[in-house]
């Protein structure tokens, strides 16, 4: 019996912006219900890989595959299966909340009642029912980061990818996402990049560690959350502390 | 599909903005005054004219320099109102929004230059409907008339479209409005010195927007101004296409 493709497989992804190289020959893969941490210091090349993953940029060199299929050969179809959330999450200010999902949902072609029903489910599941009426300009962060997460989930993506989820949300908020995340991920897989060590230990069941726009580190995080404490800080540490240019 | 979410969209937005409906307002208040003064005119020059048959009429009197004052007008209105159609979308990360929804770069463009013109179409049937109240009493020529606004409709179109190729190509909403306004009185003056002189234009007189105004005013539609009136806008819709399609080679 054939083997079951990953969902997710980036295969020697390269891609340079700027004139500089952001990424060279990075590969790894998602299986369908894992939660995948991407993390590395600030110009690792993470939001330029998620960004690649999502469609938005496309690899100069390499190939992204989405259950074996290449994302280039059927991009609009594949495209439908991800679902996006942007560090700095694009809302339209002057659009309710209702009305945003709306739109999300015009675009990605969903038809009339299956749009209803969908803005609904995911205005509860995020616990936006209160504010579907307030306008996306005068949300707060933490709200902003709900609603963007609403827009990405409102088609039922197989892949969710998430950029930097976390940032800028209070303790509770940070709680909550990650209660989130855990709800999502037994139906779908998750890529998400972080800088906090601890969420992703918590929420993820691999890592992959990018420095200089080169995979350092790629393994599954599968021991109990008290034996990886802290193991993962030094590799992190030790990774993050090599100069750029150093072979992996 | 794609094309007309995103048309809805920027409608949407535009229907709540205080920018777009100052704009209209003033555009209105505007006109309103120059239908005034063109009416006042020719309430004037009536004892002047010899007969009917032989003087201007009130689509040559009032119509035609009203609806050129409203094609003057949209050389500000439509740079403004197309400023932000991407130029402002790309740093809130709205465009790679769009694309990650599968939208592409032509449905993108379509939507936003859609929109816009629905806007600038509307404030035009209005201006067109302050005429249209005193027909009963002025017995305008209907041929005449729909010509002049065919013209404006798509002279409106091609600014539109000019403003969506220069808000794809330039970073900054100012500066999309700039290249706009620029090129859009680049257009309107580019044979001002040999008209003054009384001159033939040449190739400079066809690029006028004048040349290809002038004969529908007059209420003669021709096919080769329609024509122009295309390729400028396909011109400026494929430049910013394939502008935004570019979105994913860069950063």
């Amino acid at each position: 019996m054939a083997a079951t493709p990953a969902l997710l497989e980036l295969i020697s992804v390269g891609r340079r912006l700027a004139g500089r190289a952001v990424l060279h020959d990075v590969s790894f893969s998602l299986q369908r219900h894992d939660v995948l941490g991407l993390l590395g210091v600030n110009g690792a090349g993470k939001s330029t890989t998620l960004a690649i993953i999502a469609g938005v940029l496309r690899p100069d060199t390499g190939r992204v595959r989405i259950d074996g299929k290449d994302v280039n050969d059927d991009a609009r179809t594949l495209r439908d299966r991800i679902g996006w959330v942007p560090e700095s999450v694009p809302l339209w200010p002057e659009l309710t909340v209702a009305e945003s999902l709306d739109a999300c949902g015009r675009l990605r072609g969903l038809p009339g009642p299956a749009r209803k029903a969908a803005i609904e489910r995911e205005l509860a599941r995020l616990e936006l029912t209160g504010i579907a009426h307030r306008l996306c300009g005068q949300l707060s962060l933490g709200q902003k980061r709900r609603v963007g997460l609403a827009q990405a989930l409102l088609h039922e993506p197989d892949l969710l990818v998430l950029d930097e989820p976390g940032n800028g949300l209070d303790p509770v908020q940070a709680a909550q996402l990650r209660e989130l995340i855990g709800k999502l991920s037994p139906k779908r897989g998750i890529v998400l990049s972080s800088h906090d060590l601890a969420e992703v230990e918590a929420i993820c069941h691999r890592v992959v560690i990018l420095h200089d726009g080169r995979v350092r580190h790629d393994a599954k995080l599968d021991a109990s959350l008290d034996d990886r404490q802290g193991k993962l800080d030094a590799q992190f540490r030790a990774i993050a502390a090599r100069p750029a240019s150093a072979a992996a | 599909m794609s094309a007309l979410a995103v048309a809805r969209i920027d409608l949407k937005r535009l229907a709540v903005r205080p920018f777009a409906w100052t704009l209209a307002g003033i555009a209105l208040a505007m006109m309103a005054w120059q239908f005034l003064l063109g009416i006042s005119a020719f309430m004037h020059a009536q004892p002047a004219v010899p007969g009917p048959a032989s003087g201007p009429g009130y689509v040559d009197a009032v119509v035609a320099p009203y609806l050129l004052n409203y094609i003057q007008l949209c050389l500000v209105i439509a740079p403004l109102i197309t400023m932000q159609a991407l130029a402002g979308e790309r740093g809130a990360q709205r465009l790679a929004l769009l694309t990650a929804s599968g939208a592409s770069g032509a449905q993108i463009v379509f939507g936003k230059f859609a929109a816009r013109l629905v806007f600038l179409w509307l404030l035009l049937a209005i201006v067109a409907t302050m005429p249209l109240v005193l027909s009963g009493a002025t017995h305008p020529d209907w041929g005449q008339f729909g010509a002049a606004l065919i013209a404006s409709a798509l002279c409106v179109a091609t600014l539109t479209a000019i403003g969506i190729a220069c808000s794809a190509f330039t970073p900054e909403p100012a500066l999309a409005a700039t290249a706009a306004l620029l090129i859009g009185e680049g257009l309107s003056l580019i044979d001002a010195g040999v008209r003054i002189v009384g001159g033939e234009g040449g190739w400079l007189g066809y690029l006028a927007l004048h040349t290809h105004l002038a004969p529908a005013m007059r209420g003669l539609v021709r096919s080769e101004d329609i024509v122009y009136f295309l390729v400028i806008i396909v011109l400026a819709l494929a430049l910013a296409v394939r502008r935004v399609g570019a979105e994913r080679e860069r950063a």
